[in-house]
This record gives C-alpha cells, structure tokens and sequence, in this order.
C-alpha cells in the first residue's frame, strides 16, 4: 500500500494560508525596494515580481509551496509545480528555470515519496519547457513541496492586476471548486469521477491561456488560487481602478461543487476570503449563497481570469475551447469604478 | 430538540452535520449543535447568520452550544430568487409533486418539423395547467429549448415567474456551448436534476 499523503494534513480546508487581511497589515509599512528596474512588485499585490533586464528582457520571479492536497505523490508534485509555475504564465511570461523548495520528514514519510514529489515537480516543469537547476530540502513535517520560477516578458507585454480596462469583458480558464471538492474528498463525500476532474484541472498549465493572451493584447490578469476567484478579482479590480461585477451563474464549477456546498461543505478559507472582500463588495440580494461561497472558495492551481477588449472576446474564448479549456467562460465584466469595487450579482 | 455533537471534527465537518441537522428537524423544532473548535464556530455562526436563521450560543469550558430555531419555514436557503433554489422540490402538503422532464427539443420522435410545434404546443398549453408542475428539468438537447432564441423562451419564462423551479443540465450546456445564451434558470449538476426527479411523485416527459 502506497503512502497517502493526506494523513501528514490534519486540519482539511481550514489551514494552510494566513489570512488575506493579516497578511496585508503585516505587510502594509513594509519598506518596497526603490529600484527604477523593478517594474512590478507588491504593492498592486501581482503574481509575481518583474525585473527589468534590458530593453527586449524583464524577469519575472515567483514561488510558491503547500502541504499535501492529494494523497499521492506523483501527482502532488505535479499539482504544486504546477501552481508555482502559474504565477509565471499569469504575467504573460514564459518560464525559463526552477528550485525545488522541500520540506521533507525524513523520518516519518517513506523516502520513495520524496522521490516521487520531485518527480512530479520535474515533469511538470519540463512539460511548462522549465530546467529545475537546484533546489533545498528541510527536514519538516507536514511535507511541503513548490518551486522558485523565473521566466522572461518583454517589457512592454507585461500583464498585471493593474492592466483592467472599462468594459473589459473577463474571462475564467479553469471551473473553480478545488478547495470544495478537496473538503468534500477527505469526507469521503466526492465521487471518484469528480476527484479525478478537480486533480485534472488543477494539474493542467496555464500556458496556453498565457500564450492566448498575448495574442489578443490583454494586459490585465491573475491567476486564481488562495483567495478564491472573489479575492482575485477584488485585487484586479483595486489595483486597475475599475468596479468588476461577476455574474455568479455564469462562473463554470467543477462537477460536485455546488451540491457539496449546497450541503455545508465550505472550507474554513472560503469564509476567511469572504472576511476579506466583503467590505470592498457588493452583493445582489438574489445571489446565491453557495455560488457566492464557492467564488470565495480557495483554489489550488486555478485558471486564469484575464480582461480582454469585448470586441475580441469571442475569439480569445473560441481559442481558448480548442486549445483544452473547453469551459472557459465570461464570468463578468468591468467597468466605471463605483463605490463598492467588487460586485457579485 | 435535535443534537448535533460535531467534537472532535475538523473543518467543513462541523458545517456539514449542521446543515444536515438542520435539513432533518421538523419545522418548529429547535436543533443544538455542540462545537469544540473556534473556527468551525466562527464559520458555522457565519452560515448561520448569511442564511437569517436565528441562534444562540452559549459556552462552557471550550464547548460551545449553538442553539438554532429552525423555525416553521421549510425553505432553508437564504437564496430567495427564483433560481438556484436549493435541489428539494416541495409542494403543498396534500398536494402531488410533479415535475415535468424534457429530454429532448423535440416532442415524440418519427418526424423532427412535426416534433418541433408539437414541442412549442406542448409548452403552450403547459402555462395554462392548473395547478402548475412544481419543476421543469431540461437536459441533453432539451436545454436548446432555454436559449434567448427559442420559441418557447416566453413560456418558460412565464413558468418561471408563476414560482415554477427551472433546472437546466450544466453538463449539457457546457456539451453545447450555450452557456452565455439561457437567460432563465438555474445551471444544475446531476446531483440535483436527480433530486428533483426523485422527489416527484409524477413526472412528465412529453
């Protein structure tokens, strides 16, 4: 019998991530290095960071780690490597070279799974086109598992949370529900089918979505993960000076989603993602209350929710459903900042 | 009263049986939730206090006892629009549950123009029956019948507004690509249309 990961993880969906609103306080007074190079940092709470090399060449630079969301190794390290080379993607960059960064019991954890976690992360990364160079291990326990990406952007293709026009229309890539099915699997309340659709979509690269954008001019876009497609969308929104309204029907679900959280199961995160919109968001009074938990719902490797021209929108979403993201949707749109910056209708 | 003893349970369990216990008590009965860690019991008064149900709690020694009213309203959503309800279809007590199932675009097989206006006369006439189906269910190519095209848009959408519950497949609304194109409804998974057809006590399929 293999070992199952998720006996290294005891709190479920509850754990994992500080707060959103800790971490911005924590944050707030941080001294931001003042190099006119560094186009991107976090203060517009972007993906990752941008480091202006020459005229043709800026870095991006990002990382990303987590305990165990699957039970088997290969397949965690695919998921991480995944997530962390997102980040990249997210930007409009192309990824170039990883570290693995570990957190490894070796004492308590048989080392076959060690191997098998590196093995995952190296796949992944040499399908996203990534040479792992290095990496570190800790002995840690829970394990935990991501990579440290660079990759390069043109400087003047950069994508951003700041990058959101008035009336772009905005597109999701994946079916949000991870952190939902992920709950629902440790209560034995997911089927095997719809496991197998949340560990498929959340092991898939964004690359061709970041590829797709470039095409079509966007400039405006993030990738969706701990704080849910809510939290994302009131970052992009913030740091663009628009209002984006998302119709919460419209949002594609993975399968079992809805009637998991129609039954109560909603991850701590998701409630922890609502305390950090809720103040920035409007929401109509005939939206439904699981969709709305669901679009707080943390995600693991989610898609891309990218601002495009309305006039373009049909082909970047035509593209999208041929190019493995058949249920890439409108989910919204932005537009003339109102006074609440979120509004989920 | 009912207990819900969720000790011992981590995140969303506690949330979970709640609901259940919930879903389970007789309306009017109250149902006392026992909860042993303090997230779960921020969550769980959370959910409580979004879906306007009344509460208590009280604490003793790192226990808290949430005491919920389930009050004498079967509906348990704090979602009140017309879509998206929650999968039970109920009717008037004394009443038959009956839920109409379109399968298809087309009614009957044999000849599709033929199936085509016997569809929109089925639709016809079906806003004019007394009392009116508790739910409709549109799946494979029946959910084409919902799009902002269709020529029984107007009959649904008077369904729709006489409280009649529309549950349109997401599976084969994604299958046909008409996600942007069904102005009423609510986008249901399997789990639900199953809930639906089986608290019916008639279904029709025309």
């Amino acid at each position: 019998m293999a070992f199952d990961l998720l006996t290294t993880v005891e709190t479920g969906g509850c754990s994992a991530k500080i707060p959103p609103r800790q971490l911005e306080e924590l944050l707030k007074d941080f001294p931001l290095p003042a190099d006119p190079r560094i186009l991107v940092d976090i203060s517009t709470h972007d993906d990752a960071g941008v480091f202006r090399i020459n005229e043709e060449t800026a870095l991006v630079f990002t990382t990303d780690f987590f305990p165990p969301v699957v039970s088997d190794g290969y397949e965690f390290g695919l998921i991480a490597a995944t997530n962390s080379i997102s980040d990249i993607y997210a930007m409009g960059g192309t990824p170039l070279l990883a570290l693995n960064i570990m957190m490894f019991p070796s004492a308590r954890i048989p080392m076959e799974v060690y191997r098998d976690i590196l093995r995952g992360g190296s796949d992944k990364a040499r399908e996203a086109g990534v040479s792992i160079i290095g990496g570190h291990t800790i002995d840690d326990y829970p394990p935990k598992y991501g990579l440290a990406v660079i990759g390069t952007v043109h400087p003047e293709k950069i994508i951003t949370n700041a990058g959101v026009r008035e009336g772009d229309d905005l597109i999701l890539t994946k079916p949000v529900g991870t952190g939902v099915i992920l709950a629902g699997h440790r209560l034995r309340m997911v089927s095997a089918m719809q496991l197998d659709g949340a560990v498929a979509a959340m092991k898939q690269l964004n690359s061709a979505g970041a590829m797709l954008m470039q095409k079509y001019g966007v400039r405006g876009a993030t990738d969706i993960t701990g704080f849910g497609l809510a939290g994302h969308a009131l970052k992009m929104a913030r740091a663009s000076g628009v209002t984006v309204s998302i119709d919460l029907r419209s949002v594609p679900l993975l399968d079992g989603t809805y009637s998991l959280a129609d039954q109560g199961c909603i991850p701590g995160a998701a409630f922890r993602n609502l305390d950090y919109t809720e103040n920035e968001t409007r929401t109509s009074a005939t939206a439904d209350y699981s969709l709305r938990m669901i679009a707080h719902d943390a995600q693991t490797a989610g898609g891309l929710l990218m601002a495009v021209a309305p006039e373009r929108t049909g082909d970047l979403l035509k593209d999208l459903h041929v190019s493995g993201h058949p249920e890439a949707a409108v989910i919204g749109r932005a537009g003339k900042r109102e006074e609440a910056t979120l509004v989920l209708v | 009263m009912k207990t819900v003893d969720t000790r011992g349970l981590t995140c969303p369990a506690p949330l979970i049986r709640t609901r259940q216990g919930l879903n389970e008590a007789a309306p009017g009965e109250d149902v006392q939730v026992l909860i042993d860690n303090p997230t779960s019991l921020s969550n769980v008064r959370r959910y409580l206090s979004d879906n306007r149900l009344n509460f208590t709690v009280s604490e003793e020694g790192g226990l808290s006892v949430v005491t919920v009213s389930r009050g004498e309203n079967s509906e348990l959503s704090a979602n009140e629009a017309e879509y998206c309800t929650p999968a039970a279809v109920t009717a008037p007590s004394g009443r038959k549950v009956t839920v109409v199932a379109v399968t298809s675009e087309k009614m009957g097989s044999g000849d599709d123009e033929l199936g085509t206006k016997l569809m929109v006369s089925f639709f016809r006439t079906l806003v004019m029956l007394e009392p009116a189906p508790d739910a409709v269910v549109f799946y494979n190519t029946g959910v084409k019948l919902a799009t902002d095209d269709s020529q029984v848009l107007d009959h649904i959408r008077e369904l729709a507004e006489k409280g009649v519950s529309i549950y349109l497949c997401t599976t084969c609304i994604n299958h046909f690509g008409l996600k942007d194109r069904l102005p009423v409804g609510s986008f249901s998974d399997m789990y639900q249309i199953l809930n639906v057809l089986k608290d019916a006590d008639h279904i029709i399929r025309p």
